[in-house]
């Protein structure tokens, strides 16, 4: 028996349930227990840093359930970031230089769209691509006369109430991008093949074009959440992004997204989000020592990926580095024989 | 003779013919040519990549893939300065001591890795962010310690008046035994079994798990022994140093002819894949390119690279 895939399904939200007790569990702990986590400048700023946190992990969940991953992202953010400052060059000025940005993270995104269709390992790509992004921002980091577009950015960091305006733009993206990989003809094709691309490639779906389309949007978003980072930061670094690899793929590991692609929901990488940037905020407000953020990231990339070999599934890993195809399929065949 | 040449495998010429053609762009590109001592000093210099390369070699060779080779490197170098600055340390305690710690975090990796379906790109991403976090928190974010002359020696000193450095012949050393322990005996042979086919291997009794964990204990020693190079190369202990030579020793490896889907690649192969690098290195820093120029053409060589040999694999798996 297939079990059900569709993903906007009520059914579907509801079985994430845990996953969003998990994250009111940890916002309700953090707001009773530290008195600093209840003002309104501590909302604002969580709020503020949840937003790339969820532009970014948007982008890798599409990757991720296309079955595929996007080790980039973080380079493609701090390329964003550097593009932003370019908007004294620019013809245009700064609103042409945002418009570059997301620009420059699609044309990235559907180069390793591009490097998986000739059939190079997604993971080696990105991380491929991951080193030549840095580095043109890195080059692109030291033109001079480049500067951070203050009135703009003025803009982008406005919010309403304790509400930035980003983290609306990203819930509101959020939303729309689960809509659209649930309920469009594009994501449903994304999802068969990241359930199984052999099989989705033979029914005659687009899937070279999802391949592009996946990668592509992936970019786009990674670059999204560069401009957030700027809207927090109110600097251009190159090297800002860095940690939001291991963010964002801890992001879509704990949102219950398989990592062999096709499974998963979208919308729950709203709570995955919040636990995460909740933890941080209260490492940080709690005076402990920011390095056990990185720590904590660590151990919680390596939980997820465990939890889910707890959970009994058999993993296929179309991208990763395990067993052959055809091994594969065989375990597959015997696993649907058993059942 | 053709039969011997045609055992060897495509992807050796492909990076050999790289390393002549990288050391015919550097004779072009300097004024007075290359000379044997230059060559030998590009290469000693090279030597902590050498290492590590070979380091992650052993481990993509068993279809694994190690990326915290660059913060061990980093947490050997903070190691070494912070016991060196202690009153009566000695480097006869020092070393051993850095050494075992790296095979330590190498066998963390590989349990974690062997005994769960963890993805090793990702398993030995999220090892590393806790080593990183784990030093810098000792640290406090600014690592102590002083570099004992001694080991500045490692890798400026000529060995016995002759032009080789005792850094590249530890290099070249470890290079040709790893190399002949991997590709000469039944033990080192089933590395390459377990990377091929880890079912088969398996069927046919070989206890892939132990494999994959001595490959990643492996990997944790020898690049705590690079560290301790770069250390002594730099001479000074640092948070960040090493954290290009994750991607860089990779690209060694695949230039090298190492495919990620594992059981194939060698030492020789990496040695060329080291030099290759290692000469454009030195070709761009003569023009004055910056070292973010060199980012890029690393990762492009490494895609341009996991094309070609991919092609050549698919090619050959069809006749």
């Amino acid at each position: 028996m297939l079990k059900a895939i569709s993903t906007t399904s009520v059914r579907s939200v509801t079985r994430a349930g845990f996953l969003w007790a998990v994250a009111i569990v940890v916002v309700v702990m953090a707001a009773v227990l530290l008195p600093a986590f209840r003002t309104p400048v501590s909302v604002n700023s969580l709020l503020a840093s949840l937003a790339p946190l969820l532009l970014i992990a948007i982008g890798q969940a599409i990757v991720v359930i296309f079955g595929g991953i996007d080790l980039s992202v973080g380079a493609v953010a701090g390329m964003a970031t550097v593009v932003l400052s370019l908007h004294t060059i620019v013809p245009g000025g700064a609103p042409a230089a945002v418009a570059l940005a997301v620009a420059a993270g699609l044309v990235l995104g559907l180069v390793n769209g591009t490097g998986v269709l000739l059939g190079i390992n997604p993971l080696l790509m990105t991380f491929a691509m991951a080193g030549v992004v840095q580095g043109i921002a890195l080059l692109l980091q030291v033109v001079p006369d480049a500067g951070t577009p203050f009135d703009l950015v003025k803009v982008l960091a406005s919010s309403f109430g304790s509400v930035p305006a980003f983290a609306l733009v990203a819930i509101v993206a959020l939303v729309l991008a689960w809509l659209w990989m649930s309920q469009s003809r594009t994501g449903r094709v994304i999802q068969a093949a990241g359930y199984d691309q052999r099989i989705a490639t033979r029914l005659g779906l687009p899937v070279r074009t999802a391949t592009l389309i996946a990668f592509g949007l992936s970019g786009a978003f990674a670059a999204l959440g560069g401009l957030a980072i700027v809207a927090r930061t109110f600097t251009a670094d190159a090297l800002v992004g860095s940690s939001s690899v291991i963010d964002s793929i801890s992001i879509v590991l704990v949102a219950g997204i398989a990592i062999t692609g096709g499974v998963g929901s979208l919308l729950s990488v709203l709570p995955a989000a919040v636990i995460i940037a909740v933890v941080g905020q209260s490492i940080t407000l709690t005076g402990t020592d920011a390095y056990y953020q990185t720590i904590f990231k660590g151990v919680l990339l390596i939980a997820a990926m465990g939890l889910y070999q707890l959970s009994g599934s058999t993993i296929r890993l179309p991208w990763c580095l395990g067993l052959r195809a055809r091994d594969r399929t065989n375990a597959q065949a015997s696993r649907e024989l058993k059942e | 003779m053709t039969n011997s040449l045609r055992r060897v495998a495509p992807q050796l010429w492909v990076a050999y013919s790289l390393t002549l053609l990288c050391l015919i762009l550097l004779a072009l590109t300097s004024q007075d040519g290359i000379t044997l001592d230059r060559v030998l000093r590009i290469l000693s210099n090279a030597a902590p990549l050498g290492v590590v390369a070979v380091a992650q070699t052993i481990v993509i060779i068993n279809r694994g893939l190690d990326l915290s080779v660059g913060p061990i490197m980093n947490t050997a170098g903070i190691l070494v300065a912070l016991m060196s600055a202690a009153p009566n340390a000695s480097l006869a305690v020092t070393i051993p001591i850095v050494i075992v710690t790296g095979a330590a975090i190498g066998l963390v990796n590989g349990l974690l890795l062997a005994f769960t379906k963890i993805p090793p790109l990702l398993g030995t991403l999220a090892t590393a962010a806790v080593i990183q976090g784990i030093y810098s928190l000792v640290t406090r974010g600014q690592p102590r310690g002083l570099i004992p002359a001694e080991l500045r020696e490692l890798a400026d000193g000529r060995l016995l008046g002759s032009s080789f450095s005792a850094s590249l012949v530890i290099w070249i050393g470890l290079l040709i035994v790893v190399g002949l322990l991997m590709g000469r005996t039944v033990a080192g042979r089933r590395f390459y079994a377990v990377g091929t086919n880890p079912r088969a291997s398996w069927l046919s009794g070989v206890p892939i798990r132990s494999h994959t964990v001595f490959a990643y204990v492996a990997s944790g020693t020898l690049a705590a022994v690079a560290g301790i190079l770069l250390v002594s190369y730099s001479g000074a202990p640092s948070l960040t140093a090493a954290d290009s030579y994750a991607l860089n020793s990779v690209v060694a490896a695949v230039i090298g002819g190492a495919a990620l889907s594992g059981g194939a690649g060698g030492m020789a192969g990496t040695f060329a894949g080291v030099a290759v690098m290692s000469f454009l290195a030195t070709v761009l820093n003569s023009f004055g390119i910056p070292p973010s120029v060199q980012l890029i053409v690393s990762g492009a060589v490494l895609i341009l690279m996991l094309f070609v040999n991919g092609r050549i694999s698919r090619a050959r798996s069809r006749t």
